[in-house]
């Protein structure tokens, strides 16, 4: 039954906390990053365990106000709130942070978050599409490995790369096998089936388990042709990263009667085509490749977003798009108006929504998806 | 202002749309410079421009355009004016300034992005105003997230070159940076139809070093107390130099230098010796935005520095004019350019050495920093400017607004209050 895998990847967080912790006592290191961008493969090949740390609940956001500016994005606040607080395990048993330069709000906070653990940041390129950004992002990883074998005490070899390269190859794989699921009428997974799925990743310590947990997912769901759920509208939902406890919107949707069947953000669907070539001659070249490929709002231009929503909303034959935007995420607010264009010209109900952490706008955020739900023609 | 409605026709303007600016903007210089006291003779020049804001120059840009030559519009001082100037163009710093045109950025971007980009791309798109309508093309820049996703926006409007900026200041951001200005000087290459050589850009480089020369004197002169300038008149003429052409501009502001350093020998101030010296440190205050400056002047405070874009981050560092080919050169502009310490650098601890330094220069009693709303770069960094400040004991305060008039009262009560703790 799938809900047992559900059950698997709802409990991955305590399940890893523990593992982590019992792997720090015997010197294994831990390595805490906040952003999609972060070649994970140069973590793993140092033999030690990245683990995601962006801040998905209000809570430790009034504290990380005493220092931050309030208008920044709440995942920004709620990151730093946790790390100035020490409320998360993930980054107390963090030996380094890793940190890029993706938008202000973050670029400015790893400045201030130094003061608590050693930071260290890759210089994000913002344009996507010429050669200097490239060799600039070469070069960033480059740094990276030199500073993570220099943290760590160990050294990395191409070897080590290339078999992270494919197990990460391999966990996308397995990760959009479940997300594709989601391709028939009506759809095997809710919206928080799958983000539970999907979010277990940030606190995977073990890849492999993680992959075969996906894969039998994926196999329990293809032998169950007619999987109990009902038809309803379809919504693909994409903009700023959603985790488990920031989920609000989901659940709205789906409590007025809809399915979200696919999130584009970067906590689901965006990487996830993105596979390193392994039989390059250089694996920092190729980790390059991939990650200057991921289509994140802080790129310019950003078309391959536009692309993988254009192929998505007709791959899980969506009926109507919402684009979430934190407030006070430019790049993704901004960008919302490309993203509404290209919505509009498929001729499907499109809802940007501005919010933040907190539950206060929970009712009028129901009464807008409603109205939009509404749109959506039978 | 002269009849240049016939220009403003041509120019495809929205004339019923610009009357109305031209009806606010006179009262609104008035009731803020034309009322202050012993204002310096050399101030003409500038009241004239701005009472011709969009007539005498836009007249001239367009006169150059008819002899063949181009203009480009630029929204940042990381882009070298030098390489337009090299190949006989002209560079004009176009930020929008006005609440005015803040409505006309809405109708493409978010609300919650800052009024400088919102009121430059109102200013574009309503055609309210001819410095944005006359370009041959735009530079844009990614300093922030706001612009860096605004030009993609503007760019099915006019042509823009993108310089790209880097966001650290190792030696391989310099030479990337070093990069840009060679791909920059190949697009105006395109754009002008005229090679650049070491010749014609060093000349360039000594055009604009004599503008910074001129306006390092002015500011220069601001060191002394009683102060013989308002920081208002100040702000003004570095608003002004940011689209003056650059020989006249050079030529004015050292005019008013002349005039300033007499002041001091005769010990003339625009403010009492005892006057409260307030240094503003932040995001740039694009013409017409005195707000800030006017709060704190018409409470008796003189602002005697502006650590800020429109400020010393425009003037300060020269370019070396020791460099001799076209590499060199290249080299010395990249060097000089990435001295400037905006907060889209990470780190960027030198910012707060030049507030130090310049709080020692010009012998402030306070710093105000300030910045534009939704500016996530300069309220963040903020902090750090706060914690250095408070280390040195040196009185700090941090102030959020925008160009609206909303915050008007509730900004001069938060000043006034600064303003007593500093006067005790």
């Amino acid at each position: 039954m799938l809900d047992e895998f559900m059950e698997g990847f709802a409990s991955a967080r305590e399940v890893n906390l523990m593992r982590i912790k019992e792997a720090k006592d015997n010197g294994l290191k831990v390595v805490g990053i906040y952003c999609t961008y972060c070649p994970q493969e140069l973590i793993l090949a140092a033999g030690a365990i990245p683990v995601g740390l962006c801040g998905m609940s209000e809570n430790p956001i009034a504290i990380a106000e005493e220092t931050l500016p309030r208008n920044l994005c709440p995942l920004v606040k709620s990151s730093y709130g946790f790390a100035v607080s020490d409320t998360c395990p993930f980054f107390h048993f963090s030996d380094l942070i890793i940190g890029e330069t993706t938008c202000d709000g973050k670029k400015k906070m790893f400045e201030i978050m130094r003061d608590l653990k050693p930071v260290h940041v890759m210089q994000l390129p913002h344009l996507s599409n010429t050669k200097a950004s490239f060799d600039l992002w070469v070069e960033e990883i480059r740094c990276l490995r030199s500073r993570l074998e220099q943290e760590l005490q160990v050294t990395i070899s191409d070897q080590d790369i290339w078999a992270a390269a494919e197990m990460i190859n391999k966990e996308k794989k397995a990760i959009k096998a479940m997300f594709d699921l989601n391709r028939v009428d009506p759809p095997p997974l809710s919206g928080m089936d799958m983000l539970t799925a999907a979010w277990s990743r940030s606190f995977s310590s073990n890849k492999v388990e993680m992959v075969d947990n996906l894969n039998g997912l994926v196999r329990e769901a293809a032998n169950q042709p007619k999987n109990g759920r009902t038809k309803a509208s379809r919504v693909l939902l994409t903009g700023c990263p959603v985790g488990l406890g920031t989920e609000k919107v989901i659940r709205l949707t789906e409590e007025l009667g809809a399915n979200i069947v696919a999130m584009e953000n970067c906590s689901g669907y965006k990487t996830l085509e993105l596979q390193t070539d392994i039989q390059g001659t250089d694996p920092i070249v190729e980790l390059a490749k991939t990650y200057m490929a991921i289509p994140c709002s802080c790129m310019s231009p950003n078309p391959y977003r536009m692309e993988l929503l254009n192929s998505m909303l007709d791959d899980f034959r969506a009926d109507a798009v919402i684009d979430l935007t934190w407030q006070a995420c430019h790049t993704y607010n901004i960008e919302a108006f490309e993203v509404g264009k290209l919505v509009k010209s498929k001729g499907l109900p499109y809802l940007h929504l501005e919010s933040d952490y907190s539950n206060s706008d929970l009712e009028s955020l129901k009464v807008r998806i409603e109205a939009m739900l509404e749109m959506v023609e039978k | 202002m002269a009849d240049y409605k016939q220009m403003w026709t041509d120019l495809g303007m929205d004339l019923e749309k610009h009357d109305v600016l031209c009806e606010v903007l006179p009262e609104a210089f008035g009731g803020i410079y034309l009322t202050q006291q012993d204002r310096p003779k050399g101030m003409d020049f500038y009241d004239f421009v701005v009472s011709e804001i969009h007539g005498v120059r836009p007249a001239e840009m367009l006169q150059h355009q008819k002899e063949g030559g181009k203009v480009f519009g630029t929204f940042c001082v990381y882009v070298p004016d030098e390489v337009v100037f090299a190949a006989g163009g002209i560079a004009a710093g176009l930020c929008g300034g006005s609440q005015f045109w803040v409505s006309g950025g809405e109708k493409v971007l978010p609300a919650n992005t800052c009024s400088l980009i919102k009121a430059s791309v109102g200013a574009r798109l309503d055609k309210t105003c001819p410095f944005f309508l006359i370009p041959d093309m735009y530079v844009g820049e990614n300093t922030c997230d706001g612009k860096k996703k605004a030009w993609e926006i503007l760019a099915g409007e006019v042509p823009i070159h993108i310089i790209d900026i880097p966001q650290m200041k190792r030696e391989r951001d310099i030479a990337a940076y070093e990069a840009e200005i060679r791909d920059f000087i190949a697009t105006v290459e395109k754009v002008t139809g005229n090679k650049i050589t070491a010749e014609s850009l060093g000349a360039a480089i000594k055009l604009i070093n004599n503008k910074r020369r001129a306006l390092q004197r002015v500011y220069n002169a601001r060191k002394a107390s009683p102060v013989p300038i308002s920081g208002l008149d100040a702000l003004l003429v570095t608003q002004i130099n940011f689209y003056d052409d650059p020989a006249r501009a050079a030529q004015m502001a050292n005019n008013l230098a002349e005039e300033l350093e007499q002041r001091i020998e005769n010990g003339l101030g625009v403010f009492p010796d005892k006057a409260v010296r307030i240094m503003v440190s932040g995001t740039p205050m694009a013409i017409p935005n005195w707000k800030l400056h006017h709060i704190i002047e018409s409470l008796g405070a003189a602002v005697v520095v502006e650590e800020s874009c429109t400020g010393t981050r425009y003037f300060e560092n020269l370019v070396d004019e020791s460099a001799s080919t076209l590499e060199e050169q290249i080299r010395a502009l990249a060097e000089r350019y990435m001295k400037t310490n905006c907060a889209c650098f990470t780190p960027n601890s030198a910012r707060v050495e030049d507030i130090i330094r310049l709080a020692d220069e010009y012998k402030v009693d306070g710093i105000i920093d300030t910045n534009l709303q939704f500016c996530n770069l300069y309220s963040t960094e903020s902090h750090l400017v706060k914690q250095s400040m408070n280390e040195r004991n040196l009185p700090f305060m941090h102030i959020e607004t925008d160009y609206s008039e909303q915050d008007f009262e509730q900004l001069r009560t938060r000043v006034e209050a600064f303003l007593e703790i500093l006067r005790k």
